[in-house]
């Protein structure tokens, strides 16, 4: 689906491609127009709770299957949206037009209180949460007799129109629901949004680095994937014209709504679609023939685990891998190109300026008995190459996550052009202009080379998260960046599958992305070859020479003194001297630091003697 | 003020059943970094295979709790290495949408075996209570209590004072680092699981001298469990304990002077506070992947 969406020449209408779909469209319509074709009341019944759990798991997909974040409570939503129309319709009266949405803006609700409460937290606790919110929610059902009428359960009014079409509003109110929340995870899949949510799943620290607002997208994310399946809970309350607690939050539900998920495909469009139609005859089977009740249990149980250990992409991925590696079975893959060293002259090094573009004041951080970083102060000149260099320990990359507010310092100050960035969160100080490499490159590893690219957002505001990601300005901009650090033949491969060496590159172009007022680079010359170290100081020169200011953390001296000036020396959280390379060098406490303070060979044999 | 005294009394001996409960749970996640879901179902089991001995061959339930465990520490082996095992290195997602799955379909195999109506195994010497002067202790829960003080002090011996114990310890506070010195960690891993069910086991062997239970009870059992994990901090052996007390009694008075029906939500609302206040919980520490290299 998304190689067409890049395929450049449009196929015509008739084209064998297009016709590869033409059995697609010929079962949605079959699907959508299902009572008009049968008045067979067991199947449309099928169909329609298909639907409903389509919905549920299409939205499912866009918290777990794109974020990550695995959510045990979407049957949960499901009945919250069944209740608020009937509690509604009941007690105040009025038509589904009005509590089918409210039922939707309910779950809404629900998911932002839920995820209020898990924003302090990763992936477990917020499974836990929702487990809980699938309990409390019965508990309450059952509990609050004023409310919902207890176990009893609560009567919706019947249908008014003509018996002939009974099912027949309930089918399309569901089809256009299924038809808006397939349209919604599309567009979320296309825009920096869904990249967003993805760059999330896969390293979320790593997101904040690059300027996502990881909060903000968790509570979006978790807001859209509730709103439809509240929907589709109303209308489905009022096709069964009851509910009651355990009809409408029985736990199985949820089972079954992830199983759509992970059998389908998840992170797909379409595979949390396909999976709810398999899922539901399967229900049915479990129910007519296996006697329900117990055997449901086993069945879904059962297929849920066996999906995780056997299945674990599901079966849209896994089909559409195996046609592409059948279809790519004759071409040669891609090779690891040579890194050209051209002598290129050397751009003029701009002369570094007495302001300060960043500027550490007495940073302190402590670990337990260790002072980590001690009264550490230092400035980085606007458009230098400044080097933090120390031997390790000395706490060069806490300074790094302190400046860029992975850590916060327990007290200190951190200004970049003159504002004080250190209360921001990280994404704020990415927005400010900081941008960072880690020691260990952090790509997001299932994401491709272009989507890491387009990841880093240079600031944050509600329509950003609107702009398509894959084209247009952004991309064209990604592109350059990947030609720029020799890349640019990776674009479409998943970062997980470079070197070591490759990462480096496109980390470097990633955080170039973010048009960073300052680069810091923690150890770009660790672990990669010396042709590739030679390459990355030709492209740092380069980039300063175009202005960019960077501050360095190396162990390569070599590397370190051809490229650097200033120097700032760090030692046990401190900076002890600071200067030119040729200072630097000759600094006696530099050389106690890195050698040891006793390290006196010709003195200690002195005085053994 | 002495149904006070008496409503603490009972959650004390209650809190003191938790703590065997969950302790097997938070173990676990401190050593592979997995919240077992099927926890509660694995706790259930234990409690039915007691039933099943006191019931059939009249083997007490005080006794067959020792079978119980080794059944139990049998199948979750057997359970590690069929489905544990694959997904080790796995997302989060994974590991909690199996575990959840599983739970289910234990729930549904339970109901199976020995059918959904409530049973206990209760002997008809636990149904009268000691009496010191006004306040009753119900003999039921004093030995259910005792009995898991015994076994939650058994494995925390294993814990501490056996190679075993170490090599676990090791594994929990690196994996890579315990490796390196020789520890085997698939094994390590596996005996670890295994323990944890049969840490389950013996919960629900005890449990069943307690009260009646059925298989559909798993789930309210979990997020019982799962909330005594976090308030103790996840991975946190003494914090366990100590939130078990503290949920015990929560829940006793919550009981007396609220209603039975609401204790349950105790559990979840408590969830939701420490994940908001304090989401490493009372003794837990941050984890070490929040922090970037």
């Amino acid at each position: 689906m998304k190689q067409n969406e890049t395929t450049p020449k449009k196929p015509g209408f008739f084209s064998p491609r297009t016709m590869r779909y033409l059995p697609l469209v010929v079962i949605g319509l079959l699907i959508a127009l299902f009572p008009v074709l049968t008045s067979n009341g067991y199947y449309q019944n099928m169909v329609i709770i298909s639907l409903v759990i389509a919905i549920g798991a299409v939205g499912l997909n866009i918290i777990t299957g794109f974020s990550g974040y695995p959510s045990l409570a979407q049957g949960a939503f499901l009945g919250v949206g069944a209740y608020t129309a009937a509690i509604g319709s009941i007690n105040v009266g009025g038509s589904p037009f009005f509590w089918i949405p409210l039922a939707g803006l309910v779950a809404g609700f629900f998911a932002f209180l839920l995820g209020l409460l898990s924003l302090r937290t990763r992936g477990f606790s917020f499974a836990i949460i929702t487990v809980s919110f699938l309990i409390l929610v019965r508990i309450i059902a059952q509990n609050w007799p004023g409310l919902t009428n207890g176990p009893a359960g609560l009567t919706l009014p019947l249908p008014t129109w003509d018996r002939d079409f009974l099912n027949w509003p309930f089918h399309f109110a569901l089809i256009v629901l299924l038809a808006i929340s397939v349209y919604v995870a599309y567009r979320i899949r296309s825009t920096k949004f869904g990249v967003g949510l993805i760059a999330m799943r896969e390293d979320e620290d790593k997101a904040g680095a690059v300027g996502i607002n990881t909060p903000i997208y968790k509570m979006v994310g978790f807001i859209c994937s509730a709103v439809f399946v509240g929907m589709a809970g109303a209308v489905y309350g009022y096709y069964l014209t009851f509910v009651d607690p355990i009809g409408m939050f029985g736990l199985l539900l949820s089972v079954q709504i992830i199983l759509a998920v992970l059998l389908g495909g998840k992170s797909t469009i379409w595979g949390p679609v396909l999976g709810a139609f398999i899922i539901e005859p399967l229900n049915e089977f479990a129910n007519n023939t296996l006697g329900g009740g117990n055997s449901r249990l086993v069945v879904f149980g059962g297929i849920l685990v066996l999906v995780v250990l056997l299945l674990p992409q599901g079966i849209i991925p896994t089909v559409s891998k195996r046609i592409t590696l059948y279809r790519e079975r004759k071409q040669p893959g891609l090779t690891g190109s040579r890194i050209e060293l051209c002598e290129r002259p050397k751009p003029p090094r701009p002369e570094p300026s007495t302001e300060m573009v960043l500027e550490v004041r007495h940073l302190n951080k402590r670990f337990g008995g260790l002072q980590a970083v001690d009264d550490c102060s230092f400035g980085v000149p606007k458009g230098s190459i400044t080097a933090l260099i120390g031997p390790n320990g000395s706490g060069k990359t806490t300074v790094f996550n302190l400046i860029t507010g992975m850590m916060t310092a327990d007290s200190g100050e951190v200004y970049l052009e003159g504002k004080r960035i250190d209360h921001l969160p990280p994404w704020g100080r990415a927005h400010a202009g900081l941008g960072r490499t880690f020691q260990i490159t952090r790509l997001f590893g299932e994401m491709t080379v272009l989507e890491n690219l387009v990841a880093p957002l240079q600031e944050f505001t509600t329509g950003h998260l609107n702009h398509s990601a894959m084209s247009g300005e952004e991309a064209e901009r990604a592109v350059e960046l990947l030609g720029l650090v020799g890349m640019a033949r990776y674009k479409d491969r998943p970062a997980a599958t470079l070197s070591y060496g490759q990462r480096k590159l496109v980390e470097l172009a990633q955080v170039l992305a973010l048009e960073p007022r300052v680069v810091l680079l923690d150890e770009p010359a660790g672990g990669i070859n010396p042709t590739l170290i030679e390459r990355l100081g030709e492209l740092i020169i380069e980039l300063n020479a175009s202005g960019k200011t960077f501050l360095i953390v190396e162990h390569n001296m070599p590397f370190v003194m051809g490229l650097c000036n200033p120097i700032r020396v760090l030692a046990r959280g401190s900076t002890i001297c600071e200067g030119s390379p040729e200072y630097v060098q000759q600094d006696q406490c530099v050389l106690d630091a890195y050698l040891g303070g006793d390290f006196v060979l010709e003195e200690k044999g002195a005085s053994d003697a | 003020m002495s149904l006070l005294v008496q409503t603490v009394i009972l959650g004390l001996l209650v809190g003191g059943v938790y703590a065997l409960l969950a302790s097997g749970l938070t173990v676990i996640f401190g050593v592979m970094r997995i919240i077992n879901i099927a926890h509660g179902a694995l706790m259930l089991f234990g409690a039915f295979i007691t039933y099943t001995l006191w019931r059939h061959i009249g083997l007490d339930p005080f006794a067959g709790v020792v079978i119980t465990m080794i059944v139990m520490y049998g199948i979750g082996w057997a359970l590690y290495f069929v489905t544990v095992r694959p997904v080790r290195r796995a997302p989060v997602t994974t590991s909690v949408l199996l575990t959840f799955g599983l739970a289910f379909f234990l729930e549904g195999v339970m109901g199976f075996i020995w059918g959904n109506n409530a049973v206990a195994s209760r002997p008809s010497y636990v149904e009268s209570s000691f009496h010191l002067g006004s306040f009753y202790f119900p003999k039921g829960l004093l030995f259910a209590c005792l009995l898991a003080i015994l076994i939650l002090v058994a494995l925390q011996m294993v814990f501490s004072k056996t190679w075993l114990g170490r090599s676990i310890r090791a594994s929990a506070s690196s994996e890579d680092a315990a490796r390196l010195v020789g520890v085997n960690i698939p094994m390590v891993a596996a005996v670890t699981f295994a323990l944890g069910a049969a840490s389950a086991g013996a919960g629900g062997a005890v449990i069943s001298i307690l009260g009646s239970f059925l298989p559909g009870m798993q789930i309210l059992w979990i997020t019982r469990m799962l909330s005594i994990v976090v308030l103790g901090g996840l991975g946190s052996v003494p914090g366990a304990v100590i939130a078990a007390v503290i949920l015990g009694v929560g829940e006793s008075l919550v009981a007396t002077y609220v209603s039975p029906v609401w204790s349950p939500a105790l559990s979840i609302v408590l969830i939701f506070v420490i994940l908001v206040v304090r989401p490493q919980g009372l003794l837990g520490t941050k984890l070490r992947e929040d922090v970037a290299q």
